[in-house]
């Protein structure tokens, strides 16, 4: 039987996950903005951010919007591929066939 | 509040440093083995906050679009003679308040289109750009061009047969280019709207190809301002 990743198969990381395939390949999302649209502490969203990173699904880019350090997020694209596999499995094991 | 302090320290120096819990529950996946179909549901919930929390602005977009153009257009049609039977306007004021509207319906566009976008950086910055400096860039060079026509003689009745059509076929020709940016059928609706109504307006005659903006322009734009708002309430709850 098909094995879920267990990476995304957390609600949190994949909640962070789909969020993040929401938007078009090529762009990021800033921390602020990601936190806004899940409802996650800081402390929680980095927690989980960093999981993702370590997976290689998510890539991290520090820049400076003025003064002030942003952070902006994105899925890589094997972390794009692995959230589309994931919710591929998902779908067999509920027996959807879409 | 830094902005992302996941690279600083322990994830769970890190939780235990922001939560004083008597208890606190160092471990980030509480449920190691989650049940597939309420994963499922969990997706599909984010899903659409993502995608209601994204498009929330655009009922508001279009609301404002549509009474610039139903109250800006109807005070030029009450602004001519022969125009509005009911009541009329001077038209300097008519002219000068449809200017308020639509550049003040300019302004909103531009807030409302950088919420929309905000925190979002990437690889859709120089579309969404040149999208964003193509309707001050062609507004302008349409003005421009019905000036042009006025310093060759152009009557005022003539310009305001012009005007308004211009408008109407510029707006409608970007609403085109935005549903193909975005794959969006709502701009596709609105911008066949807005071609008919730009090219059809001419033979109702001047001043009622202003009734005739006011009414199909104001009325598509509220109408899709409705069927958004409808839309995302559905998918928000």
């Amino acid at each position: 039987m098909a094995e879920l990743d267990p990476v995304i198969h957390a609600a949190a990381r994949l909640r962070i996950t789909a969020t993040l395939a929401r938007i078009p390949p090529g762009d990021r999302m800033s921390f602020p903005r990601l936190q806004e649209l899940l409802d996650m502490t800081a402390g929680n969203l980095s927690t989980h951010l960093r999981r993702l990173e370590e997976a290689g699904y998510v890539e991290v880019a520090k820049t400076h919007s003025g003064r002030t350090p942003v952070t902006y997020l994105s899925l890589s694209t094997s972390g794009r591929r692995a959230f589309e596999d994931y919710t591929e499995t998902l779908r067999l094991l509920l027996g959807e066939t879409s | 509040m830094p902005d992302s302090p996941h690279h600083d320290h322990d994830p769970q120096d890190h939780d235990s440093h922001h939560d004083p819990d008597p208890d606190p529950d160092p471990d980030p996946d509480p449920d190691p083995d989650p049940d597939p179909a309420e994963m499922l549901a969990l997706l599909e919930q984010q899903e659409r906050r993502v995608d209601a929390t994204l498009l929330s602005p655009v009922p508001w977009l279009y609301a404002i679009w549509g009474i610039a153009w139903l109250v800006g257009f109807l005070l030029l049609w009450s602004g001519w003679p022969g125009g509005n039977p009911w009541f009329s306007v001077p038209l300097p004021i008519a002219g000068i308040s449809f200017g308020v509207l639509i550049l003040g319906s300019i302004v909103a566009s531009a807030v409302i289109g950088m919420r929309i976008n905000a925190g979002v950086r990437g690889a859709s910055d120089f579309p969404g750009a040149v999208y964003g400096i193509s309707w001050s860039a062609s507004g302008f060079a349409f003005a421009l061009l019905g000036m042009g026509l006025i310093s060759n003689g152009l009557s005022p009745e003539l310009a305001s047969v012009y005007f308004p059509s211009a408008y109407a076929l510029m707006a409608g020709t970007l609403y085109f280019a935005g549903a193909a940016l975005w794959r969006d059928k709502s701009q596709l609706a609105l911008g066949i709207v807005l071609l008919v109504l730009g090219s059809v307006a001419p033979f109702f005659g001047q001043p009622t190809n202003n009734l005739v903006m006011a009414l199909g322009g104001g009325g598509a734009f509220l109408v899709g301002a409705g069927i958004m708002a409808a839309r995302l309430r559905r998918t928000g709850s």
